[in-house]
């Protein structure tokens, strides 16, 4: 069931492009269709999944290479939830694009292919597939944001691509040396946590950690390996942005999560206040970077390096803290938090796309008193920025919340300054929310118009589903806590 | 005699002969002739090399030409190139007087490239060295009205014939510290010589075969000659001689210098770096295709050299690099398949030429894409799998800092390949043309994209075979 999660995107998208070219609307109902498709399997794989057993579930291995690597796939529960998460915004992607018929079947494809490179790379048990599907999860992107991109499109693209490929090599080469450090050579994930091989060699484990968290680091992204960001999230279009700041942040905080702290847990607490002191300077320098713009779309962008320093922090602190419970809070906030910046932030990029798309403009000066026109649209866009600012009752509260207990037991300083980076989070969202809903109406905005189901639907499924998690988190907790459990161990 | 060791050898060279009256004569239709022969020659000398590969090693002709898995793996790599190369070529030049005469070319350069492979003695690698060169030579001369096609040419035969005499004179110190020629018997006869002599020799000799590998210094015939040839003979060059120079150096430092006789592995490291280094450098400012895709392959050679210099330390470094020399053969020529199906259509190879394929050729514009993509390392294909190996056998041997050199050439190489497929599927095209199409190029696009792709998620099987054929004779 699960090889079927993973392949249907792609399936799908090779029957895509096989269909006559003057056909798009047929194109985009199969598209929503596999990814729809997709979300029931994923829906099936948590039915059938046991929250208890922090083991592997779901799992496929089959011989691939013969030097080691297999074709292995499971899941645990932070795999499942992300594959859930990325079921959702491709659905969520897939309503969204149903009416945009430039050069369908290449996009559709290209999101389609991209689904299964995430979807892969949460499953992957092994780090030569882990490393193949981080890159399928990649590519599609570059061609995302160079074709249906905006004006600075070429050069956003290629910086994207750039910046990407360097981190993964980095990556590719921390995963061989990994891979030779074993005996005999394997690139199976659960067999180099269980070995543990860089323990006795400080030095190789210390390069092993700087090439994995180059690797990770550009795509969380974290200070100083950030700067691809906000051009990429800017120019790409509207699903593109949903999908990269949703989903494909996301991979490289799974990798830290995942991989680079159960494979040496030692390692990175012995690098922990680094960490933590990257993590808190992303935390600030993202939330004041998002206060001084003035084009939403970059103002959100920035905000996702504060909100994915909070994964950071919390391996960081996972890794130092003394006490079981710390770790585990920490790792449970920094997994909840993945999942509740994918729908919030992925639901604000929709929002902005909306309002982009009527008006021909981000500029929060040029908005205003949307409140009285626009009041689906508005309640929809306060909830969210309200939530990403971490207000209770919404998921991003329960994620923020629970780093910030876990690192008070390490430091009241760390704890200290993570709620200054909350308050300047919470401005952000302020100015925004009151620049765009309150205040007096611009009078060339008249013409703005109602939503569209296509367009009504999409945030409606993210915001219920924040809601969602900030009412029950038992219900996401619940799912992740023998993988926390493990991890944290 | 050993007769049954040479068949593939002699179908080719027979047909090569024999061709030869034929391609005078032929006439309007039967100009296809040449080449529908030598293909058929080609398959069919592949079906008489598989099973070699099975053959338990041994010496044949007095010990002068090895039988082993190593040579039966390259010179089956050797005729799938020529194979896919004479099916570009048919398209290319289809109704011109070069139709019947390209073929003829190829064979004989094939056979050199095949003997070279498996000679173990110094007088028929030098030549075989000049049976793969002089049809190379006259293949990029072969369109005589090319001005810049003769100076390609004149460029690749001086720089070649001066390369190749200095080898020859490197050879002769071998055989002069030693008294013969064979390639064992140097190598336990060099024993207890004076290292500078070898060291003297082993300069001379890499000359040679850096002219044939496009290793740095000894390139710079190759970004002219690629660029005044015709595309399909680019991509012909770029990749026979490579494959068989490649596996003539590996047989010749491992048989005539083993256990890194006069440092070899350190040597080769260094040029490896170097290489690759400048390759993908002065890629970066290219403008046009078959410059920049010379300059890739450049980039390329340097890669594959770090995994030949750790073959004597790396049990896994012999199957890297015939993995990766199966899969560059695959990419290499998907990508000059195109370009040169894109030159035949504007005459042109630069990059206003494939401006805005993806609209009018979509299919041609996504094979050359997947080429690009596997070249520059991007999995699940070919080229991504081989660079892993390669960067496995060169920290496996001790050169992690070699590993990271590549790694870094691979992330800024990435720049110039998507430099290529962002003028196909970012731009509007300048003109779009009625698309001509060729079932030569078709085929040749299409196998190689599929076994890009297939060799890429399945890599088992090339693997699987590359390490068979990493059996030498010793």
């Amino acid at each position: 069931m699960l090889n079927v999660a993973i392949f249907l995107p792609l399936l799908t998208g090779l029957v895509v492009l096989t269909l006559p070219r003057n056909r798009p609307g047929l194109v985009r109902r199969i598209a929503l269709t596999g990814a729809v498709l997709t979300f029931l399997v994923a829906i099936v794989l948590w039915a059938g999944f046991d929250p208890n057993g922090g083991a592997l579930q779901w799992r496929t291995t089959v011989p691939w290479i013969p030097i080691g690597a297999s074709y292995d796939v499971a899941i645990n529960g932070l795999s499942l939830a992300l594959i859930l998460l990325t079921a959702v915004l491709m659905t969520v992607v897939m309503i969204f694009v149903l009416h945009e018929h430039d050069r369908a079947q290449a996009h559709a494809f290209l999101f389609l292919l991209l689904a299964t490179g995430l979807i892969g790379l949460f499953a992957a048990q092994d780090l030569l597939l882990f490393y193949l599907f981080f890159e399928v999860g990649l590519v599609p992107m570059y061609f995302i944001i160079g074709i249906w991109g905006g004006e600075q499109r070429h050069y956003a693209a290629l910086k994207f691509f750039l910046y990407t490929r360097a981190g993964s090599l980095a990556m590719l080469l921390g995963f061989l040396g990994l891979y030779l450090s074993m005996r005999p050579h394997s690139f199976s994930l659960p067999a180099i946590i269980a070995a543990q091989p860089l323990a006795q060699v400080p030095a190789t484990a210390a390069l092993v950690f700087f090439a994995l968290l180059i690797g990770f680091g550009v795509k969380l992204p974290t200070i100083p390996l950030h700067n691809w960001l906000p051009d990429a999230h800017v120019e790409a279009p509207t699903e593109g942005s949903v999908v990269l700041a949703g989903l494909q942040l996301k991979m490289g905080a799974y990798g830290l999560v995942a991989v680079l702290l159960p494979i040496m847990p030692e390692t990175v607490a012995r690098f922990g206040w680094l960490l933590v002191v990257l993590a808190l300077v992303s935390l600030l320098y993202g939330a004041l970077a998002a206060l001084a713009q003035s084009d939403m779309k970059r103002l959100i962008a920035y905000t996702s390096v504060n909100h994915m320093a909070y994964v950071m922090l919390g391996i960081a602190v996972a890794a130092m803290a003394g006490s079981d419970a710390a770790r585990q809070l920490a790792v449970s906030g920094a997994s909840v938090q993945m999942v509740s910046h994918g729908l919030l932030t992925g639901g604000m990029f929709l929002m902005v796309g909306m309002l982009q798309h009527r008006a021909g403009t981000r500029e929060i000066s040029r908005f205003g008193g949307l409140i009285g026109r626009m009041p689906l649209f508005s309640g929809l866009f306060a909830l969210l920025a309200f939530g990403s600012f971490g207000l209770p009752g919404l998921s991003g509260f329960i994620a923020e919340f629970q780093v910030i207990g876990a690192a008070l037991q390490l430091s009241v300083w760390i704890a200290a300054v993570t709620v200054l980076g909350l308050i300047l989070a919470t401005a952000v969202y302020l100015r925004l929310t009151a620049g765009v809903l309150m205040g007096r109406a611009a009078p060339d905005l008249d013409k703005l118009s109602w939503l569209m189901p296509h367009e009504i639907w999409p945030v409606a499924i993210v915001a219920a589903l924040s809601v969602l998690i900030g009412i029950f988190p038992a219900m996401l907790i619940a799912a992740l806590d023998g993988t926390v459990r493990v991890v944290a161990h | 005699m050993d007769l049954w060791a040479v068949v593939p050898e002699m179908i080719l060279a027979g047909l090569a002969l024999a061709l030869v009256p034929v391609a005078g004569w032929a006439r309007g239709r039967w100009r296809v002739t040449p080449g529908v022969v030598a293909l058929l020659g080609l398959v069919a000398a592949a079906a008489v090399t598989v099973p070699m590969l099975n053959v338990a090693p041994k010496e044949a002709f007095c010990g002068t030409y090895a039988v082993d898995p190593f040579r039966s793996f390259y010179q089956l790599v050797i005729e799938a190139g020529a194979a896919i190369t004479i099916l570009i070529l048919q398209s290319h030049f289809r109704g011109t007087e070069q139709e019947p005469q390209a073929p003829i070319a190829v064979l004989f350069a094939t056979v050199g490239a095949m003997g070279l492979v498996a000679a173990t003695d110094l007088g028929l690698i030098v030549l075989f060295l000049q049976m793969v060169s002089f049809p190379s030579y006259l293949l990029v001369a072969l369109v005589r009205s090319d001005k810049r096609a003769q100076e390609a040419a004149l460029k690749y035969f001086i720089y070649g014939a001066a390369a190749l005499a200095v080898m020859a004179y490197g050879l002769t110190f071998l055989f002069g510290l030693t008294g013969s020629l064979s390639l064992r018997a140097i190598g336990a006869g060099l024993a207890g010589v004076d290292a500078a002599w070898i060291a003297f020799a082993l300069g001379l000799i890499l000359i040679g075969y850096g002219f044939e590998m496009t290793l740095v210094p000894f390139h710079m015939w190759a970004p002219d000659a690629f660029q005044g040839a015709s595309a399909p003979v680019s991509g012909f060059v770029s990749v026979v001689p490579k494959v068989a120079a490649f596996a003539g150096l590996m047989r010749l430092l491992m048989e005539a210098m083993p256990g890194g006789l006069s440092n070899w592995p350190i040597v080769l490291s260094a040029i490896a770096a170097v290489t690759m280094t400048f390759g993908n450098l002065v890629a970066l400012r290219q403008r046009s295709l078959k410059r920049l895709l010379a300059y890739s392959s450049i980039a390329q050679a340097g890669y594959i050299l770090m995994a030949v210099a750790v073959a004597e330390r790396a049990a896994d470094a012999l199957p890297a690099v015939g993995y990766y020399l199966a899969a560059y053969l695959l990419m290499n020529l998907a990508a000059f398949a195109v370009v040169a199906q894109v030159e035949r259509w504007f005459g042109s190879d630069g990059f206003e030429a494939v401006r805005g394929l993806f609209r009018y050729a979509p299919w041609p514009a996504a094979a050359l894409t997947l080429a690009l993509l596997s070249l520059a390392g991007i999995p699940p294909l070919a080229g991504f799998a081989g660079k892993v190996f390669l960067l496995i056998a060169a920290i496996d041997g001790g050169l992690a800092w070699l590993a990271v050199i590549a790694a870094v050439n691979m992330a800024f190489a990435l720049y110039y390949y998507v430099a290529i497929i962002a003028e196909m599927y970012f731009r509007q095209p300048s003109r779009t043309v009625d698309v001509a199409r060729g079932l030569g190029y078709a085929w040749a696009i299409g196998l190689c994209t599929f076994g890009t792709i297939a060799t890429g998620i399945a890599p088992r099987i090339v693997l699987d075979i590359a390490q068979v054929g990493s059996r030498l004779l010793h």
